[in-house]
């Protein structure tokens, strides 16, 4: 009889304890993270009567979580990389729409301004239309110093953005931390599996791998270990290590993620660091934020320097030389903050043809030995010269000249063209100033019997054109040769009427027959040619050559080229987030119908465990009654 | 296999969020007109687009340049003509001052009708365009190119033009010089020029000859010396005789090197004439040369008409120099309107590409509409039955 009793006890009190469970999982169909709990029954170990082995009822042995590791490492791994492509998209959409309208974008804003020069060559001495250029002039600088502020928004965006998932990755594992400790103490005191904390742990990380890609090992005693990176450790058992945003050593406003380990010693871990929010900021900085500041200040200088260049070699309104037209900001050269030495670094452009989009560094690698690295590729750039004044380092389009002491180690940054577009201005004051005349002339010796007659003659290229009075003398018919004022040969060639002449820069186009011996002599032009819109030819003729990148792009293209770029880039993202967005759906499905609470199959359980609860019940009053029965049968 | 009730839920939801944003792109597709929000709708086209335009702008900009090129070049066209009938009227003039029995009071009278022609043909000279550009001073569009010091009409302006892009690749020249028009005009014959001295005493008056054979023809000064009416010799620079000649009478042509020379009256013993290259003379310091000639009382007949018949021929190549630059404007005006017209036809080609590229197809955009809302509200109603089941809802 208490045998009967105390099984079927034994049975109410689990049953009960298994409508708990059944109770809390239906209480919990919507929570998310959730893990559906079993109540795990046991058989009672049997008792041996002559008749046989007789069980005594049934525990619960344990209640655990239907869980499986791989499955919520899954969806953790897929949640990272959504939300990796995701932030990259949308910070990369930002700029892709600052760029991107075809009506008021940089490549229609530089034929407005070529459009201009057209209209002042019709009538040069027009001060309307030549104003209005000066006014297409300010339009284009302005339109890039507001790129350039809009640039520093997203930027400055972005660096809160990393910050701001720092903090909230270190509130997270300091959170796992203690749950952690809670855990592995629950575990070691009851022998049981703390679920609820459990579920709170991996909520925690769920959330982790919004921010950053993490790797977890469960450790025996119930904590669980996580990794970020290629391994470094954010939390060891109940211990948790910090993440810190740490300035750039070149430029104090960029954030580089750094580790803070034992003693308060900071590691920097930016290179290691992939997927999350945090991963995707780091990257989307990185491949699309600063080489779009580069680009677009490589246009910058572009039309500064051609422009300004053909100023210099053309004659203004009032025949004098013309003077540069834009300003552009300098090239970035910034120290390390961990150099020792005093040394500073200068650096200019020379050369816009190789001027490329790219960033440097520069390091004394050994005493006196320099290498220059591209900061994207890490590869190593050649360079000439000894970085003195006299000898200064030149590579990629730059003169570098180190002035003070170096120690070996020392490294500077260096940002050929991020900062020309926040410098863009106009410098020209009056209209009269835009010079569109050239400022060489070719006439023809009184004594030439031949018809040849002077077509034009205009600097074609400013960047080699050596200023000075030239001689072209015909040697026959159809051959002549150029000199300089000191007698030197700068150049020969076959004569046709109508195809221009060309010498250091110079180009003179003569029509007709020459005879030989005819010369024509090549000076400066007088100021009486305010109709001359030679000049403005020139320059127009190379703002449409490809003068850029080696000779391979023109403006047009440098500007068309990085609006399809960020197109790409943004879509790229666009389309890997809603891949990964896929994905991690299927995942959280898979999990969920491991880990999930199905109300149908609760209701069930409960119908199962009432109605077993009530057998049990009513075992007890069969026990009650089978005992009420033996009491008065022995009463008499 | 077993589904946990969220995934039903989630599921649904997250499905129903998906049509609605597909179905809002769509939307708004339709209602702005274009696919091309961004580059990340199609980086590809996008770029095209951009390239596209930036043709079209550009060739807009030339259909305006040729517009200013046209008005420029009447102007010039205009001025020629205008200069053209001055020298015509002048002509006339030379024509009938070329009368033996004429006073001397009478061809004063002609030489100031031709002085009034001479600064007409100064003035059309000097002739400025709409904006206030002289027409013929080449780039030195502020300089007054013809100056008419004494006798003398020098030209001051530039000796190149300007140019203006009408195409692509088409820049013409936006002008001729006045050097080209009215200054360097070929002399005499265009090979070679003849004149009597002034101190010749006969009746002898040399005309402007011909070149019948290129061939033998020496460029050189050669000087016609009459030692009597029927004799003379011909000696060129260096003072070889290139020819004697002695049975010389009024009428008779002189050939030497491949050139012949008609000579009318007769010429006195001492009388020379000289033949030299020709080089260029102004159509102002022609009729200078008239207008001195008429105004000299001391001039013989003989001496007038020799000048004069030279100077008509001289008024005759500045008419055809005149012409001659004329018919190059009018083939410029011709292919600034043919370039115009290509133009057009190409910005209607651009605009319907770029139209193709990043317009809307609303045919495509409507279909998509709708099978979009059928979708979104089959998922709808999908999702109001089933969350209906329960088995909760049994156990009552």
């Amino acid at each position: 009889m208490s045998d009967l009793f105390s099984s079927s006890v034994s049975g109410l009190l689990a049953f009960q304890r298994a409508l708990d469970v059944t109770s809390n999982n239906i209480s919990n169909v919507a929570t998310p993270g959730y893990t559906k709990e079993n109540a795990n029954f046991t058989e009672r170990p049997g008792q041996a009567y002559s008749s046989g082995y007789i069980g005594s009822g049934t525990d619960i042995q344990s209640v655990t979580r239907s869980y499986d590791e791989l499955l919520a490492g899954q969806v953790r791994s897929s949640q990272s990389s959504f939300s990796n492509f995701d932030t990259y998209a949308t910070q990369a959409a930002n700029i892709d729409n600052m760029l991107s309208d075809p009506k008021t974008g940089l490549t229609v804003s530089l034929q407005n301004f070529i459009n201009a020069y057209q209209t002042v060559a019709n009538s040069p001495s027009t001060t309307a239309q030549r104003q209005a250029l000066l006014s297409q002039a300010t339009a284009i600088s302005q339109q890039m110093q507001n790129y350039n502020t809009q640039l520093q928004t997203y930027a400055g965006g972005i660096e809160q953005g990393i910050s701001s998932a720092i903090t909230q990755i270190n509130t997270l594992t300091d959170g796992i931390a203690k749950l952690n400790q809670q855990i592995a103490s629950g575990l070691a005191s009851t022998g049981q599996t703390p679920n609820q904390l459990m579920d709170q742990r991996d909520q925690m990380l769920d959330q982790l791998s919004q921010y950053v890609s993490v790797s977890t090992a469960t450790q025996a005693d119930g904590s669980m270990n996580v990794y970020v990176g290629t391994g470094q450790p954010l939390v060891i058992g109940a211990t948790s290590q910090q993440l810190q945003a740490t300035p750039n050593q070149y430029d104090a406003s960029e954030n580089q993620v750094s580790i803070v380990g034992g003693g308060g010693l900071t590691t920097d871990i930016t290179s290691t660091i992939t997927g999350g929010q945090l991963g995707g900021l780091l990257s989307v900085r990185s491949q699309v934020l600063r080489p779009a500041e580069n680009t677009l200040g490589q246009f910058s200088v572009g039309l500064a320097t051609l422009v300004n260049q053909a100023q210099g070699a053309g004659l203004d309104l009032t025949g004098t030389a013309g003077k540069p037209m834009f300003s552009v900001g300098g090239v970035l050269s910034s120290s390390s903050r961990s150099n020792t030495g005093t040394a500073s670094v200068a650096t200019t452009r020379t050369n816009l043809g190789s001027l490329t989009s790219d960033d440097y560094i520069l390091r004394q690698t050994s005493a006196g030995t320099w290498t220059l690295t591209d900061e994207m590729t890490n590869q190593p750039v050649t360079m000439t010269g000894t970085g003195t004044a006299a000898d200064p380092f030149m590579a990629a389009g730059l003169s570098m000249v180190v002035s003070g002491t170096a120690s070996v180690g020392d490294s500077y940054e260096i940002r050929p063209t991020a900062g020309a577009s926040a410098g863009m201005n106009v410098l020209l004051t009056s209209p009269a100033q835009i010079a569109v005349a050239s400022s060489i002339q070719t006439t023809g010796v009184g004594a030439n019997t031949g018809t040849g007659v002077v077509k034009s003659s205009v600097v074609s290229d400013p960047s080699v054109w050596v200023p000075g009075v030239y001689t072209i003398s015909f040697t026959s018919a159809n051959a002549y040769q150029v000199k300089d004022a000191s007698n030197n040969v700068v150049g020969t060639g076959n004569y046709t009427s109508g195809t221009p002449i060309t010498f250091n820069g110079a180009s003179v186009t003569l029509t007709g027959s020459p005879a030989t011996g005819d010369t024509f002599t090549v000076g400066a032009a007088g100021a009486s040619n305010t109709g001359d819109n030679s000049n403005a030819f020139a320059l127009i003729d190379s703002l449409n050559a490809a003068k850029m990148n080696g000779g391979t792009t023109s403006l047009s293209s440098v500007a068309n080229n990085l609006v399809s770029q960020i197109g790409v880039q943004t879509q790229q993202a666009q389309s890997n987030a809603s891949a990964q967005k896929a994905v991690n759906a299927s995942a959280t499905d898979s999990r969920n119908n491991l880990s999930g609470v199905n109300l149908d199959e609760e209701a069930a359980k409960m119908v199962q465990y009432q109605q077993a609860y009530s057998a049990c019940a009513q075992l007890i009053q069969a026990s009650n009654t089978m005992f009420n029965t033996l009491i008065s049968a022995i009463k008499g | 296999m077993r589904i946990a009730t969220i995934t039903f839920q989630t599921n649904a939801t997250s499905q129903m969020n998906n049509l609605q944003a597909d179905l809002a792109k769509t939307q708004n597709d339709l209602a702005t007109g274009t696919r091309l929000h961004s580059a990340a709708d199609d980086p590809a086209a996008m770029s095209q687009v951009n390239t596209l335009n930036v043709q079209m702008s550009a060739s807009t900009q030339y259909v305006t340049n040729g517009n200013y090129a046209t008005s420029t070049l009447q102007l010039e066209e205009q001025a020629m003509s205008d200069a053209t009938n001055t020298l015509q009227s002048a002509r006339d003039l030379a024509v009938e001052a070329n009368n033996p029995a004429l006073s001397a009071s009478q061809r004063a009278d002609i030489a100031a009708q031709l002085q009034q022609q001479l600064q007409d043909l100064i003035s059309i000279g000097n002739r400025v365009d709409g904006s206030g550009n002289q027409i013929f001073a080449g780039t030195a569009s502020n300089t007054v190119p013809f100056s008419q010091n004494g006798t003398t009409v020098n030209y001051l302006g530039a000796t190149q033009t300007s140019q203006i892009q009408i195409g692509p690749n088409q820049r013409i020249s936006s002008g001729d010089t006045g050097a080209s028009v009215f200054m360097n005009i070929p002399a005499g014959n265009g090979t070679f020029t003849t004149s009597g001295a002034a101190t010749n005493t006969g009746t002898g008056s040399i005309g402007v000859g011909t070149v019948s054979n290129t061939a033998a023809w020496v460029p050189d000064t050669y000087t016609i010396a009459f030692t009597s009416p029927t004799d003379y010799t011909v000696t060129n620079s260096t003072g070889t005789v290139v020819s004697t000649v002695t049975n010389f009478k009024d009428g008779d042509s002189i050939s030497f090197n491949g050139v012949q020379i008609p000579m009318t009256g007769t010429p006195a013993a001492g009388d020379t004439f000289t033949v030299a290259k020709a080089g260029n003379a102004s159509a102002f310091s022609t009729l200078q040369s008239i207008i001195t000639t008429l105004s000299d009382p001391t001039l013989s007949n003989a001496q007038i008409s020799s000048q004069i018949g030279g100077a008509l021929q001289q008024i005759d190549n500045a008419i055809s120099n005149m012409s001659n630059v004329s018919a190059s404007v009018g083939a410029r005006l011709n292919s600034i309107t043919s370039s115009q017209g290509a133009a057009q036809a190409l910005q209607t080609n651009l605009t319907t590409a770029v139209s193709q590229l990043s317009d809307t197809d609303y045919a495509a955009a409507i279909t998509k509409l709708n099978t979009e809302e059928v979708s979104l509200q089959a998922a709808q109603q999908s999702y109001a039955s089933i969350s209906q089941l329960s088995l909760f809802k049994f156990l009552q």
